[in-house]
C-alpha cells in the first residue's frame, strides 16, 4: 500500500468530498425540488452542524450533476418571493441515488468491520 | 444532441440570489440587514473563485482531466521503474524496427519522384516482337517491354498530341576525369526535355534543354548530380568548367537539385549527358540511328484534361502505324513475323509518378517479407506490454475498486488507463524514432555491399514515415491498455474489496492464457522464418559453382573511359592481360564481357551447322566474349577438345568453345560438337568453328542453372567494350590489388581500374537480398525470444503468485517440492505445446508464400521447425521454472497465513 500514501495529499481527497457531495446532495433532492441555498443549509442542519458546505463547490456540484442529467434545474421563485434556480432529481438521478447509497452504505460496513478490529488485520 | 452551455452570467445571478436567500434567512434568525448580508457573503467564501471555477470548468475541465490523468499516470509509471523500462524498451525497439523497414518499403514502393507533379507522369512499355539487339536491366513482365529505339522515341515524340512532354533516359558506365583524376561513374543518357519535363530545378547553373538535343556528336555538356557534385567535388564552382567523360571533353552547364536522382528509381546517376553524345558514352555501339537498338526508358507527362487511357489509344494508333514502317525494312517479311511484329504489338501507358524501376520488381518480395517479419515482431511487443500491463493491474485491483466507490465513473478509470498506455506508447515512440535513422543507416550500408554507386535508400526518416509511426503508435496503446481495461470495466468492486486473495478477475486467467499462447506462437514464427533464411543463405554460399570461387580477384577495366578509340581497346585490354599474368604471386589472369556470379546476361539467338531449328523456336544463348586464358583462369574444366591458346589471335581462324548443355541442345552429345560451326543469324562474318567443350558452371547467379553457353574471342569479336578481368592468386588474394593497381598504371595512368573485389564477395554481393531476409530475421527472431522471455516471465511469476495459498494447501498436505514445480512448468508446457500445435500450420503457410526467396530448403524444413519448437520450448520452460521454483519453496504455513 506504499502508493496509496503519494496520492492521498491532492486528488483523492477533491475526489472523496466530490463523490459524498452528489450523494448527499441526491439525497436532499429526494424530499421535492430545492434551491442551492436550500440544499446547503439542508445538509448542515440534518448533519447537526458537523458537515460544512463550502458553497462553491455545492454549485460547482450542482452544475456537474446537471451535466450528467442527474438532476435538472429551473428558475422560480422562493416561499418568499425571490428568485431562485431550483433543482429536482431526474429518474436517472434516482437510480443513480440507490446505487450510490447501496455502494456506500458496503463501504462503511466494509471500514467499520475493519476499524472496529476483525481478528487477522491486526497482525499486518 | 448537444446541449446549449450554461452562460457564466447565468450563474453569476443564481451566487446573488442565494446571497439573498442566505441574507433573509439570517435576519429571520434575528441578524442586521447589513450584518446578515455581510455573514451570507463571508459564509459562501469567495464568490469571485467560485465563478472562476465555474468557468474554467466549462472552458478547460477536460484539459484538466488530461494533464490529471497524465500526471497521475506518470507519477505510477515512475514509481515502477522496472516494469516501465521493459515496456518502454520493447517498444521502443519494436516501434523502431517499424519505422525502419516501414521507410524502405515507402521509399522501394510507395513514394513518388521528387518532381512536379509525379501523379501526370506515366511509363511507357510495348507488346511486340523485337529484332535486333535489347539492352535491358529487367523488370519486364511479358507484354511489357520498357526499352525502346531512340528513333521510335523521337518519332512518338515529334508526332503525338497527348504529352506535354516525353523524356527518355538510359543508364550507363563513364569514366570522368575532373582535375586530372580519373573515375569510373554511373552515367545517365537523357533527352533535352528531361529536366524540364520532370519539373527539376538546377542546383546550380542551368539544365539541359531542347538545344542540348541537337544533332549525333554536337552537345559536348553535362550536368552533374548533387549528391556527386557533393561528395566528390567538394561543391566546387563548376559551372562553366570542362571535364573528360570517356577522353573527350564536355562542359558543365549545371548541378541538379538536390533529392533528385533518376526518372528510374533505383538509379543514382552521377553525371547526365545528352542521349545524342551515346557514341562518346558507349563507343561500341551505334544507338541512335538504329530502329533494332532497344536501349531506353520513356515517360511522357500527360497534358492537362488528357487521361491515361486516352493518351493510351492514341498513341497506340501512332505506335502501330510507326511499327508498320518499321516491319518494311525487316529481312523477315512472313505472315508469321507480321503478326508478332504488328498485329500482337501494343503500347501501354502506366502511371508513373513512382517511376518506372527494374529494381522494384526485385526488391518487392523482400521487402514485404520484412514487412510482414516487422508486423510479426509489433504484434509480439503488443502482447507483450499488454500482459505486463495486466500483471500490473491485476495488483491495482483494489486501488481501482476504491475509486469506484469513490465516485469514479466507468469511463474515467478507462481514462486513466488509457493515460497511462499513451505515455508508454509516447515514451516507446521517441526511442523508436531515435533508434530508427541509425538502425536504417546500418542497414543500408550493409545493404548497399561493396557497390560504387549511390545508395539507392536514404536513412532519413520523411513525414510518411513519422505518421506511420504515430498511427502505428496510437493503434498498438489503444491495443495494450485496453487489455487491462477489460477486466477494470466494472468490477464487483465489493467482492473485489472483500475477497482477500485479491482474484477477483476470472475473466483474466483466460487473458493471461492467450497472452502466453500469442507469445510463443508470434516468436515461434520468427524463429521458424530466421531459421528457413539463414539455411537458405548457408545454402547459397556453398552452393557449387562448377569452379574454384576462392583466392580469385574481379576488377573492371574498360579503354574507352579513359579515351581509346575503339580500335585500339583490344590491344591494350590484351596488354593489361599479360602484364598481370606475370606479377608475383599470380596463377592466371583471363577477362569477359559477361561478368559471372552478378547478375548480368549477354544473350542472343544463334545459327548452328547441321542444326535445324523447329518452326517458330526462338533459342537464346549465352554469350561471352572472353581472354584466351579466361576459361583456364576461372578452372573450367573441359569436356572435350582443347581450350582457347594464345596462338587464337584476331588474324587466325575464328574459334569458339561451347559448354556441355549448349552441345547437348545442339548436337546431341559433347564430342559432336567439335569441328561444327557456329554464328550470329543474318550475319556469316560472325562464324566461328568450334573447337571445345567445357563442362556447365553457375553464370548469371548462384540460384540459376547453368544456360546455354558459347564462347568466343574478344580479339575475335567486332565492337569490344569494357571488360571484367579475373585474377587467380596463390596467396591471399588482397596482397595482389596493389600490384594489379601499379602494373595497369605502369601501361597507361589514364586506365581507371574499377573496385577490386573477391570472387567471395562478389557472391556475397550477387546474394544480398537473401543476407538482408536473414540477418532482419535473426535479429527479428532473436527480439521476439527474448521478448517471449519476458512476457512469458512476467506472466507466470504473477500467477504462480496468486496460487501461492493454492501451493501451500497441497504442500501442507505433503506434496514434495518437485511435484509442485512439476505441476507449474506442465501447465505451462502443455499451454505453449497448444500454442505450437496451432502455430505450425500457420507457419508452414506463411513460408509457403516466401519458398520463391529460398534456396535448397524446403519451406517446410522438419529440422528447421524442430529446432524453433525446441527453442521455445526452453524460453518457456525457463520462464515458468524460475517461479514455479520460488513459489515452491515458500513456508506452507507462511503462505497459507499470507492472505
Amino acid at each position: 500500500m506504499g502508493r496509496m500514501t503519494t496520492r492521498q495529499k491532492t486528488e483523492e481527497r477533491i475526489a472523496l468530498l466530490q463523490g459524498t457531495l452528489d450523494l448527499l446532495i441526491l439525497r436532499t433532492l429526494l424530499l421535492g425540488p430545492c434551491h442551492g441555498q436550500g440544499v446547503a443549509r439542508s445538509i448542515q442542519r440534518q448533519s447537526e452542524d458537523v458537515l460544512f458546505v463550502d458553497h462553491g463547490s455545492l454549485y460547482l456540484a450542482l452544475q456537474r450533476l446537471e451535466d450528467k442529467k442527474w438532476i435538472s434545474a429551473k428558475w422560480g421563485t422562493s416561499e418568499n418571493n425571490r428568485k431562485a434556480r431550483f433543482y429536482s432529481l431526474t429518474p436517472k438521478g434516482r437510480e443513480q441515488l440507490l446505487e450510490k447509497t447501496s455502494e456506500w452504505e458496503r463501504l462503511t460496513r466494509a471500514m467499520g468491520l475493519i476499524l472496529r478490529g476483525s481478528a487477522g488485520s491486526s497482525e499486518v | 444532441m448537444f446541449r446549449r452551455k450554461r452562460r457564466a452570467e447565468d450563474f453569476a445571478e443564481e451566487i446573488k440570489a442565494h446571497l439573498d436567500l442566505e441574507a433573509e434567512d439570517l435576519k429571520h434568525e434575528g441578524l442586521s440587514v447589513d450584518e446578515a448580508r455581510r455573514q451570507a457573503r463571508a459564509e459562501f467564501g469567495s464568490v469571485q473563485t467560485a465563478q472562476e471555477r465555474f468557468y474554467l470548468k466549462n472552458r478547460i475541465g477536460w484539459f484538466e482531466n488530461l494533464l490529471r490523468d497524465l500526471r497521475y499516470g506518470l507519477r505510477g509509471l515512475w514509481h515502477n521503474p522496472g516494469f516501465t523500462a521493459v515496456a518502454v524498451i520493447t517498444l521502443g525497439l519494436a516501434i523502431g524496427a517499424n519505422a525502419s523497414i516501414f521507410s524502405l518499403f515507402d521509399q522501394a514502393l510507395l513514394r513518388t519522384l521528387p518532381v512536379k507533379d509525379p501523379g501526370q507522369l506515366v511509363v511507357l512499355s510495348f507488346a511486340g516482337d523485337t529484332d535486333g539487339h535489347t539492352h535491358s536491366y529487367g523488370g519486364n513482365p511479358p507484354g511489357h517491354r520498357h526499352e525502346f529505339s531512340y528513333p521510335m522515341y523521337r518519332d512518338l515524340r515529334e508526332k503525338n498530341t497527348v504529352f506535354s512532354g516525353l523524356i527518355a533516359a538510359a543508364p550507363s558506365q563513364a569514366g570522368l576525369t575532373w582535375n586530372n583524376h580519373a573515375e569510373s561513374v554511373s552515367a545517365e543518357m537523357v533527352s533535352g526535355n528531361y529536366f524540364e519535363t520532370l519539373g527539376v530545378r538546377p542546383a546550380e547553373g542551368r539544365l539541359f534543354d531542347a538545344n542540348d538535343e541537337t544533332a549525333e556528336g554536337a552537345n559536348p555538356v553535362a550536368v552533374l548530380s548533387f549528391d556527386y557534385w557533393k561528395t566528390h567535388l567538394d561543391e566546387a564552382p563548376v559551372v562553366g568548367h570542362a571535364v573528360l567523360v570517356n577522353g573527350t571533353t564536355f562542359t558543365i552547364t549545371g548541378v541538379a537539385a538536390p533529392g533528385f536522382h533518376s526518372m528510374v528509381w533505383g538509379r543514382t546517376p552521377d553525371v547526365f549527358v545528352p542521349i545524342t553524345m551515346q557514341r562518346v558514352v558507349e563507343p561500341e555501339w551505334t544507338y541512335l540511328k538504329d530502329h533494332d537498338s532497344y536501349f531506353i526508358d520513356l515517360m511522357g507527362r500527360l497534358r492537362p484534361g488528357v487521361t491515361r487511357v486516352q493518351a493510351q489509344s492514341a498513341l497506340n494508333l501512332l505506335f502501330l502505324s510507326l511499327r508498320r514502317s518499321e516491319f518494311a525494312l525487316l529481312h523477315d517479311q512472313s505472315a508469321n513475323a507480321r503478326k508478332g511484329y504488328i498485329d500482337e504489338a501494343h503500347l501501354n501507358l502506366e502511371p508513373g509518378g513512382g517511376g518506372f524501376s527494374p529494381m522494384r520488381g526485385d526488391v518487392r518480395t523482400p521487402l514485404l517479407i520484412m514487412m510482414g517479419m516487422v508486423l510479426l515482431v509489433v504484434s509480439m511487443a503488443i502482447v507483450n506490454v499488454a500482459s505486463l500491463l495486466l500483471v500490473r493491474a491485476a495488483s491495482r485491483v483494489r486501488e481501482f475498486s476504491i475509486r469506484y466507490s469513490l465516485g469514479a465513473t466507468g469511463g474515467q478509470i478507462l481514462r486513466q488507463l488509457l493515460a497511462e498506455g499513451a505515455l508508454l506508447g509516447v515514451a516507446g515512440a521517441a526511442i523508436g524514432l531515435l533508434l530508427a535513422p541509425r538502425a536504417l543507416q546500418l542497414l543500408i550500408h550493409w545493404m548497399h555491399g561493396s557497390s560504387p554507386d549511390e545508395p539507392v535508400f536514404s536513412s532519413t526518416l520523411d513525414w510518411h514515415v513519422l505518421l506511420f509511426t504515430i498511427a502505428a503508435t496510437f493503434i498498438a496503446s489503444l491495443l495494450f491498455s485496453l487489455a487491462p481495461a477489460v477486466q477494470f470495466w466494472n468490477p464487483r468492486l465489493a467482492d473485489a474489496l472483500k475477497q482477500n486473495t485479491g482474484t477477483g478477475i476470472g475473466g483474466s486467467l483466460k487473458f493471461r492464457r492467450t497472452c502466453v499462447a500469442l507469445q510463443v506462437g508470434f516468436s515461434l514464427l520468427l524463429i521458424v522464418g530466421a531459421g528457413l533464411f539463414v539455411r537458405t543463405i548457408q545454402n547459397l554460399r556453398n552452393v557449387n559453382a562448377g569452379f574454384a570461387t576462392d583466392h580469385l580477384l574481379s576488377f573492371d577495366l574498360s579503354p574507352a573511359m579513359a579515351g581509346y578509340p575503339l580500335p585500339d581497346v583490344a590491344p591494350v585490354e590484351q596488354r593489361v592481360l599479360d602484364a598481370i599474368a606475370v606479377l608475383p604471386g599470380v596463377r592466371g589472369a583471363g577477362a569477359t564481357n559477361d561478368a559471372d556470379l552478378a547478375g548480368d546476361n549477354r544473350t542472343g539467338d544463334v545459327k548452328v551447322s547441321g542444326y535445324t531449328p523447329k518452326p517458330n523456336e526462338d533459342f537464346d544463348v549465352e554469350l561471352p566474349w572472353v581472354s584466351d586464358n579466361y576459361l583456364q583462369t576461372l578452372g573450367v574444366p573441359l569436356a572435350a577438345g582443347r581450350y582457347f591458346a594464345p596462338s587464337d589471335t584476331a588474324t587466325s581462324t575464328r574459334v569458339a568453345i561451347v559448354n556441355q548443355s549448349f552441345a547437348q541442345h545442339f548436337f546431341g552429345s559433347v564430342g559432336a560438337a567439335l569441328g561444327q560451326h557456329v554464328s550470329r543469324p543474318g550475319r556469316p562474318e560472325t562464324d566461328a568453328t568450334i573447337v571445345g567443350v567445357v563442362r556447365d558452371v553457375k553464370h548469371t547467379t548462384v540460384r540459376d542453372p547453368a544456360m546455354p553457353t558459347c564462347y568466343v574471342l574478344f580479339v575475335q569479336s567486332a565492337k569490344v567494350g569494357g571488360l571484367k578481368y579475373y585474377v587467380r592468386t596463390w596467396q591471399s588474394p588482397d596482397s595482389a590489388v596493389n600490384s594489379i593497381r601499379a602494373a595497369v598504371a605502369q601501361i597507361d595512368p589514364k586506365l581507371v581500374v574499377g573496385e577490386v573485389s573477391t570472387m567471395t564477395d562478389a557472391i556475397d554481393d550477387s546474394i544480398l537480398e537473401e543476407r538482408t531476409i536473414a540477418l532482419l530475421a535473426t535479429v527479428f527472431g532473436v527480439l521476439a525470444t527474448i521478448l517471449a522471455g519476458i512476457g512469458l516471465y512476467g506472466i507466470l511469476a504473477y500467477s504462480t503468485t496468486q496460487r501461492t495459498r493454492e501451493i501451500g494447501i497441497r504442500m501442507a498436505l505433503g506434496a514434495h517440492r518437485g511435484t509442485v514445480i512439476g505441476m507449474i512448468v506442465r501447465d505451462v508446457m502443455v499451454l505453449a505445446g497448444a500454442a505450437v500445435g496451432v502455430t505450425i500450420p500457420l507457419a508452414i503457410v506463411g513460408s509457403r508464400l516466401v519458398r520463391s526467396e529460398l534456396f535448397g530448403i524446403s519451406f517446410a524444413d522438419p529440422a528447421v521447425y524442430g529446432m524453433g519448437i525446441l527453442v521455445i520450448g526452453a524460453v518457456a520452460a525457463l520462464a515458468s521454472l524460475i517461479p514455479a521454483q520460488r513459489s515452491a519453496s515458500v513456508n506452507p504455513v507462511d503462505a497459507l497465513r499470507a492472505e
